[in-house]
């Protein structure tokens, strides 16, 4: 089961995470302050940890990732923070966060970068490393760039190329709209949820074709999961 | 509280003011002063001539016998020799009198100074004149000064200690000054402080009497005043932020309400939550709108400002706007400039901004139509202008459009928050570029300009 540490001052959200994290099926460690974080982190072996950017006590988020990650712990770090200024997500991607969220957020949203974190410390399938990424009879070859469904080669644009691959590369997760438009237009997301569905739309009509059983689904209230059909 | 360090009090007006009128007093003081000695001394002076002229004329009108005799009378009677009388025959030697040798004089009848070795080892000033009497022999008559020497002494001593007096007490009178100058100000610039932190109902002490302090604190606090009221009508603009987000909650609440008050079945209550959590999401969003809004507007994001070309910006939120455009038929036409596309700035918030604008521009615009989204740039300026053949914005709106949850009659009906060109603008005074919405004849045309940068 995939273990979590949360280290947040604020009781009534570190409940909320907690509860929805449990009902994603992670297991929750609690910690409400830098310090305690910075020993559990140490002494006990996580697969991800959530940080509140803001912590009470000598030891902020920030010097408590920094403090982490120079004692030589990997772990995924996920920050939170009240502030949303790029410039805070900058340095806190800098101090060794791998993922930076904004409150407030909605869960699912967290949910979805966890798993993408916890898939990111997998080790890399056998598809990943023959630079071929293979979702049921989707083919992406990740050199040339070109996608094949079947027998049917797919044209894409630039743009839906780097969605697709995204999508593939976490194949059988949900995506949410906001890693999407991080990821594929560097920009982070500005609620521009129709922009993107439309893109979604016309990258699906080109893989799901006629005939073919729909590979990329909407996944109400959350984003997209590209999986294989059957 | 009060103490008032000493190196201070010479930086204060009022202690260079006082000091000021200190040295223009003591100036006429001693002008004064000085006017006062030389008139008197010069009339005691004058008494003593005209008293030894007399004595003169007097004895000149004697028998020389009886001069003799009287002189002698005098000189006995006169023994601390206050009137040093004497007559000397031609060859200078004593006849009778007080003096032994007739002192060295310039001139007869001419009053002169001297001083008088006496044979008791006093040495007195006398006053003398000397004249040539017609039997041959040499009148001298003299008068002992010292008393008025004494009183030139006494004089120039008052003087003296009258203007050391004078500087000390006016010394101590601009210390005073100082001190109270600096007191008063400490207790304003301590006002001041607590209103800077955040009180603002604070206003500065005043002590009713319109002095020069007092009026600037009359109209500092006239400017709180302002600042006060300024600072309310923001508070008005939170409420009025709080009242539009009522009507969702209510919505919200009544949906709830119902699914709980209705005997629903299990694929209601799926969809009565669906809902709920839809206008829940809806709320979230304008929270995080109007986070991001004050967030600009409060930041000092500056420091952060890199050179940003605004093609690539266009560029990218026209590639993202396309197919939306598409959808309805739209073309989204973009027009890159040829010269100098860069200026400072937040690229991520230019880029929102410019989503912003394109995603209006689309909204408002007719199916099958076009919208412009050109980037031009002139020696100084740079600027991205979005135009499309909407209804337009009627002129007495294009300020209020960029109030926060501000919706026109016209797009009431257009889904959105009425924070779009909030952010917008808040962008725009952030990078001190220009925002206005023109008529485009039809249409609407938004011009962001900004100051070109080289690179």
């Amino acid at each position: 089961m995939t273990h979590v540490l949360v280290i947040e001052d604020d009781p009534v959200t570190s409940r909320e995470i907690e509860a929805a994290l449990q009902d994603h099926g992670f297991d929750v460690t609690l910690v409400n302050n830098g310090r305690e974080g910075l020993l559990a982190a140490i002494s006990d072996t996580f697969d991800i940890i959530v940080l509140d950017r803001m912590l009470p006590g000598a030891l902020d988020g920030l010097g408590m990732l920094t403090a982490l990650r120079a004692s030589g712990i990997t772990t995924p770090v996920l920050i939170l923070s009240a502030l949303s200024a790029l410039d805070e997500r900058v340095r806190g991607l800098r101090a060794g966060g791998d993922d930076y969220l904004t409150k407030p957020f909605e869960f699912i949203e967290l949910t979805a970068r966890l798993d993408a974190l916890n898939r990111r410390r997998a080790p890399p399938s056998a598809a990943n490393r023959d630079s071929r990424l293979r979702i049921g009879n989707l083919e992406i070859d990740l050199l040339r760039r070109s996608v094949r469904r079947g027998e049917r080669q797919i044209d894409l644009l630039p743009r839906e190329y780097a969605l697709l691959e995204y999508l593939a590369q976490h194949a059988g997760q949900v995506v949410t709209r906001t890693m999407l438009f991080e990821a594929v237009w560097n920009y982070s997301y500005d609620d521009r949820t129709n922009v993107i569905d439309v893109h979604i739309g016309r990258l699906r009509h080109k893989i799901d074709g006629e005939g073919d059983s729909p590979m990329l689904q909407t996944i109400r209230g959350a984003g997209y999961v590209l999986r294989s059909p059957e | 509280m009060s103490y008032v360090r000493l190196s201070e009090i010479p930086r204060t007006i009022s202690f260079r003011t006082a000091l000021m009128f200190l040295a223009l007093f003591g100036c006429s003081f001693f002008a004064l002063f000085g006017y006062i000695y030389w008139q008197t001394t010069g009339y005691l002076i004058s008494e003593v001539d005209t008293a030894l002229h007399r004595e003169v004329d007097r004895q000149t009108a004697q028998e020389p016998a009886l001069r003799r005799t009287e002189i002698l009378k005098h000189t006995e009677q006169d023994p601390e020799g206050r009137l040093p009388y004497t007559l000397f025959d031609s060859a200078g030697t004593t006849i009778a009198g007080a003096l032994s040798t007739l002192p060295t004089f310039s001139a007869y009848d001419k009053p002169a100074e001297f001083f008088w070795d006496k044979a008791n080892g006093h040495d007195r000033p006398i006053r003398y004149l000397v004249h040539k009497l017609d039997d041959g022999s040499t009148l001298l008559i003299g008068q002992d000064i010292h008393d008025i020497r004494e009183f030139d002494e006494l004089l120039v001593n008052a003087l003296v200690s009258g203007g050391s007096l004078l500087i000390v007490v006016g010394l101590l009178g601009a210390i005073a000054l100082g001190v109270s100058a600096r007191r008063r100000l400490d207790v304003l610039s301590r006002s001041i402080k607590i209103i800077v932190e955040g009180d603002l109902s604070g206003r500065l002490p005043t002590r009713g009497n319109n002095d020069d302090i007092d009026r600037i604190a009359g109209v500092v606090n006239g400017m709180l005043d302002a600042l006060e009221r300024l600072m309310s009508e923001v508070k008005g603009v939170c409420d009025d932020i709080a009242h539009d987000l009522r009507t969702p909650l209510t919505r919200l609440i009544a949906g709830l309400e119902r699914a709980q008050r209705r005997s629903l079945t299990q694929k209601e209550y799926a969809s009565a939550i669906d809902t709920a959590i839809e206008d829940a999401k809806g709320l979230m969003q304008t929270f995080r709108a109007l986070l991001r809004i004050s967030e600009i507007e409060g930041s000092a994001r500056r420091s952060n400002f890199t050179l940003v070309g605004f093609n690539q910006i266009c560029a990218d939120a026209v590639e993202l706007f396309e197919p939306l455009a598409d959808e309805r038929g739209m073309s989204l036409v973009f027009k890159p400039c040829e010269g100098v596309d860069t200026v400072m700035g937040d690229s991520q918030l230019l880029f929102d901004a410019v989503c912003n604008l394109i995603d209006n521009a689309i909204k408002f615009s007719p199916d099958g139509s076009d919208v412009e989204v050109t980037v031009s740039a002139d020696s100084n300026n740079c600027g991205i202008s979005i135009r499309d053949p909407g209804p337009g914005i009627p002129e007495e709106e294009r300020e209020a459009v960029f109030r926060r949850l501000y919706r026109s009659e016209s797009s009431r009906h257009t889904p959105g928050n009425g924070l779009g060109l909030s952010m917008v603008s808040a962008v725009a005074r952030l990078h001190d570029m220009s925002l206005q919405v023109h008529d485009a004849r039809p249409g609407c045309r938004v011009d962001l300009i900004g100051k070109a940068q080289n690179a």
